[in-house]
């Protein structure tokens, strides 16, 4: 088999209905299964392990079906499909086209035979019989258009043309679709940040397939320069609003408040309001300090990031910071970013630059108490930050979709509201030397409703063509003028 | 001679049994009815609670009304069935306006207030049907489902609540009104494609498999769902807050209610039974079977009511525990609406089984012709397809202003895809490749069955899956 006939059989196969609808069927079975089989990204790692059996896993791992959207082959469904898509309307195209651009305005007779209604009436005079025809159709809508060809004269008329090329219009706008879709695949990024209250951030954190994450820096930074929250009264949020600086090479270019639903876009980047809460590192904590060996308590703020001067020349810092701890094995573990059961180490440096460290575990006992140092520690107060939690994204194919979107609303409505309606009428032999006026129509959908239109218009016509003698004057004005022109 | 016999002892014994289930149904709405009365009506008299009440009072009238037409064939009954349909339309219209008054936003942001307009959009496209395309018969379908969700709504908590952040945007508003327009269209060229079959003299008997296919499908997915040794799974409900208890976020408290998963498992089993008998009339070219086959539908029938009720009862009294808890919950009917609404659809579609076995002539006598309604489904789909285009549309850009992505594959979103392509198969084979007939009302059944696993089993069904695989 040659390289061509190969070729021809590939280009039948992806230009058949046939072919699109069982790409239909494979692509709605898989995406069914993604549905049903847990999926890598959106679920937990160890939810997808006590799910299934380690091997199984393993299986489902191997085929990709646990990331079904996101792997080769259903991209390769997807794109077969699409090719299909183009092969089909290549493949009609020409006809369709052909109907558009050059209609066939005279209904020469073999034409005639293969029209779904017709009529014919007896007729003595053609001129006359072709006016009455011209304005029974006028009446219905119709502006028919004189045709003369190898001497014969005939009407035609048409509605709604472009109606025939609804389905190209329809295929294109899902293929900007696909387009779009696989631009924002191949270029599009989407994360999430938190940046606290006058913090100034530019990572962004980039969920990968496997569970994890990975840091995505913008073109920018972005500056948090106050967030907060409206609740109703029952405690449920009712709306989160966070005020953005876009700095960029040190200048601040935008700025704008944000709330969910609308978002700030620079350069194509849009960044969204996602959540809201505060954080669960405080941005100071406030300690009590009471000297070992009596005395009274004195208050000391410690910045979480800074240290504080003790009465006797001793600074004081928070080393580490654990919101909601557990003990194991003699070491402290963070359990979760909840800060309900804290536990503080702290160091103290003396005059002499020398550090020691000191434990506040907060639900055992809070205080220092028993780890030999000069004061006794105790928390007593915490000044939180409030965080606004932004979701970035960069999707430049998006307007690829909406404009197929659009496309497509305007070829359905076109595809399933408009109609190609066509009319010919031409005076023929009847054969036995007389003569007849033929009428013909077609249309691309909606037949039945053609037919009723038809018969009306064959109603007219015999009423029109019978009482053609007792014609009222104005009719016969209107006819004269018509002919004339 | 002895068939002949059969035939006599047969059928007055059917008839009885389709009062007796009738009746029980009537009995059913009723109480729930009075349920619903019970609860304290405060508010003016135009408010949104009383007019819904007047609307579901015109609405089972005339639900009784077509119905009787459907049983009867006597014609003034659609008169007045229709009236009071208009009539119930105008109440509801006022319930939905003060609503989404007293709200101030459209009504489409939760399970009641869409079942509010889901209601309003089927009851006016009733009346169209009827009016415009002479399908008088559509009512004795359409009004028994509003009438169950009017009920179903009278159980759900009916409070005006705050919007979340991410609710508070117009095009949500926009995808979920074409989101029920669509649906709506769908169930009606669904009920079409049906009542094509019936007219294309499929037998009585395919029917009944369908029907037995139907409840297998609901009580396999209960169980598959929520039976956990013996016992049935149900959210826990927190009858003074009025909202589900929730473990952890998106993740519902499930209490057990001992024995109650046996009894559905015998609800499953008598619902499979018919089926194989039919299966095996079928492999047997013996038409005794069918009879045998429709016997067994009575018994399952009734099984379903019992267990109908045996779940109310269970669920409206009494407090059961969990292993993931330590005390006792309660629970409640809106906690449960998945369980609800499959039991109250297999009993729906077994009495419309039995309307069809009773009085498959004089319902034949009553509908358009097979042609229209080839056709006619046709239309409605024309229109159900593009709102269903519009519909992911206004989703996708309501998800891009909100999360910044504007398809993610979601369940939901992946359903709603699959629906589409489903319909847009249809329309493929039935312009190019000319199906039409039987072939295409089958697959309007299709569509419409990928619409009601995306209204309930993607919210129900599939979570529900791994929830007790995790377990």
């Amino acid at each position: 088999m040659g390289l061509k006939s190969i070729w021809t059989k590939v280009y039948q196969t992806l230009a058949s209905v046939r072919t699109g609808i069982f790409l239909i069927l494979v692509v709605g079975i898989f995406a069914a299964a993604g549905t049903i089989i847990l999926q890598r990204p959106t679920t937990e790692p160890d939810a997808m392990a006590r799910s299934y059996s380690p091997e199984t896993l393993l299986w489902l791992d191997r085929l990709g079906l646990t990331d079904i959207y996101h792997s080769w082959w259903f991209l390769t469904l997807l794109c077969l499909f699409c090719v299909c898509l183009i092969f089909v309307s290549l493949d009609r195209w020409p006809n369709a086209w052909k109907v558009y651009s050059r209609p066939v305005r005279f209904a020469a007779p073999h034409f005639r035979l293969g029209l779904p209604q017709t009529a014919k009436f007896p007729v003595s005079d053609e001129a006359g019989a072709l006016s009455v025809a011209e304005r029974v159709l006028g009446r219905f809508g119709f502006q028919a258009e004189r045709v003369t060809e190898a001497g014969a004269t005939g009407l035609f008329a048409e509605k709604q043309r472009f109606s025939v090329l609804a389905v190209f219009i329809v295929h294109l706008s899902l293929l900007c679709i696909f387009a779009g879709y696989i631009v924002d695949g191949i270029v599009g990024y989407r994360g999430n940040i938190q940046i606290p209250e006058g913090q100034t951030l530019g990572q962004i954190s980039v969920s990968d397939n496997r569970g994890g994450e990975t840091k995505k820096a913008l073109p920018f930074l972005l500056r948090c320069d106050g967030a907060g929250e409206e609740t109703y009264a029952d405690g449920s949020p009712k709306k989160w609003w966070s005020k953005l600086v876009v700095i960029e090479d040190g200048k601040e270019v935008v700025s704008k408040t944000i709330v969910v639903n609308d978002p700030l876009v620079y350069k194509g980047i849009h960044i969204y309001q996602s959540s809201m809460g505060q954080s669960s590192t405080p941005k100071a904590l406030t300690f009590a300090a009471t000297p070992a060996g009596g005395g009274d308590a004195v208050m000391v703020e410690v910045p979480l990031d800074g240290k504080a001067a003790l009465p006797d020349g001793e600074s004081l810092s928070v080393l580490r910071w654990v919101p909601d701890y557990y003990v194991q094995d003699n070491a402290v573990y963070q359990k979760s970013d909840d800060p309900t059961n804290p536990a503080v180490q702290l160091g103290l440096t003396n005059a002499g630059g020398e550090t020691k460290k000191l434990w506040i575990l907060y639900s055992q006992l809070n205080s220092t108490k028993g780890q030999d140092a000069p004061y006794e520690f105790a928390i007593k107060s915490a000044v939180w930050a409030k965080y606004t939690g932004l979701e970035v994204s960069h999707h430049p194919g998006q307007l690829g979709v909406w404009i197929g979107v659009v496309l497509m609303a305007l070829g359905l409505v076109i595809a399933f509201y408009t109609h190609h309606v066509r009319i010919w009428a031409a005076i023929a032999d009847d054969g036995k030397g007389g003569k007849l006026l033929w009428v013909g129509g077609t249309t691309n959908k909606n037949r039945d409703r053609f037919k009723t239109t038809f018969d009306q218009i064959k109603q007219a016509l015999s009423e029109e063509l019978s009482s053609g003698a007792a014609m009222k004057p104005n009719q016969k004005n209107e006819d004269k003028s018509l002919s004339q022109a | 001679m002895s068939e002949a016999r059969v035939e006599s002892s047969q059928r007055p014994a059917s008839g009885a049994a389709l009062l007796v289930l009738v009746g029980l149904g009537i009995a059913f709405a009723l109480l729930v009815a009075l349920l619903a009365a019970a609860k304290t009506h405060s508010g003016p008299i135009y408010g949104e609670a009383n007019m819904l009440y007047t609307a579901l009072v015109l609405y089972a009238g005339a639900a009784t009304l077509y119905m009787g037409y459907g049983v009867t064939g006597i014609e003034r009954y659609v008169s007045t069935a229709s009236a009071l349909t208009a009539l119930g339309f105008a109440a509801n219209t006022a319930a939905v306006a003060h609503r989404w008054m007293v709200a101030g936003r459209p009504p489409f942001s939760n399970m009641y207030e869409m079942l509010l307009s889901f209601v309003w959009t089927l009851a006016l496209l009733t009346l169209i049907a009827e009016r415009a395309y002479k399908v008088k018969i559509i009512g004795s379908i359409t009004m028994p489902i509003t009438v169950v969700s009017v009920i179903l709504m009278q159980l759900l908590n009916s409070e005006v609540r705050p919007l979340v952040p991410a609710l508070q945007s117009t095009w949500l508003q926009v995808h979920v009104t074409l989101a029920m327009l669509s649906y709506a269209a769908c169930a009606v060229s669904f009920a079409l494609a049906l009542m094509f079959l019936i007219q294309d003299n499929m037998k009585t008997e395919s029917f009944q498999a369908i029907t037995s296919g139907g409840m297998i499908a609901v009580y396999a997915s209960i169980l598959v769902t929520r039976f956990s040794s013996g016992a049935l799974a149900v959210t826990a409900y927190d009858l003074e807050q009025k909202t589900e208890i929730m473990v952890s976020r998106g993740h519902p408290l499930f209490i057990r209610i001992p024995d109650l998963g046996w009894l559905y498992l015998l609800v499953l089993i008598s619902a499979l039974a018919p089926l194989l008998i039919y299966i095996a009339g079928v492999v047997r070219k013996d038409e005794s079977l069918f009879e045998l086959a429709s016997k067994g539908m009575f018994v399952t029938m009734l099984l379903q009511v019992v267990g109908l009720a045996i779940f109310i009862a269970r669920v409206k009294n009494g407090q059961y525990g969990s292993p993931e808890a330590d005390s006792l919950y309660s629970t409640a009917l809106p906690a449960n609406p998945f369980l609800l609404s499959g039991m109250v659809g297999g009993i729906v579609a077994g009495l419309l089984y039995l309307l069809l076995l009773w009085r498959r002539e004089g319902l034949q006598r009553m509908m358009p012709s097979a042609d229209d309604l080839d056709r006619v489904t046709y239309k409605i789909i024309c229109i159900a397809f593009p709102l269903l285009t519009l519909m992911i549309a206004a989703g996708a850009y309501w998800a891009n202003q909100t999360w910044g992505s504007y398809w993610s594959w979601d369940p939901k979103e992946t359903w709603a895809a699959i629906t589409w392509l489903v319909y847009a198969g249809y329309l493929h084979m039935r312009i190019t490749r000319g199906w039409k007939g039987r072939r295409a009302a089958w697959f309007a059944i299709l569509g419409f069955g990928v619409v009601i696993f995306t209204f309930f089993g993607v919210t129900y069904l599939l979570p529900g899956l791994h929830a007790y695989a995790a377990g």
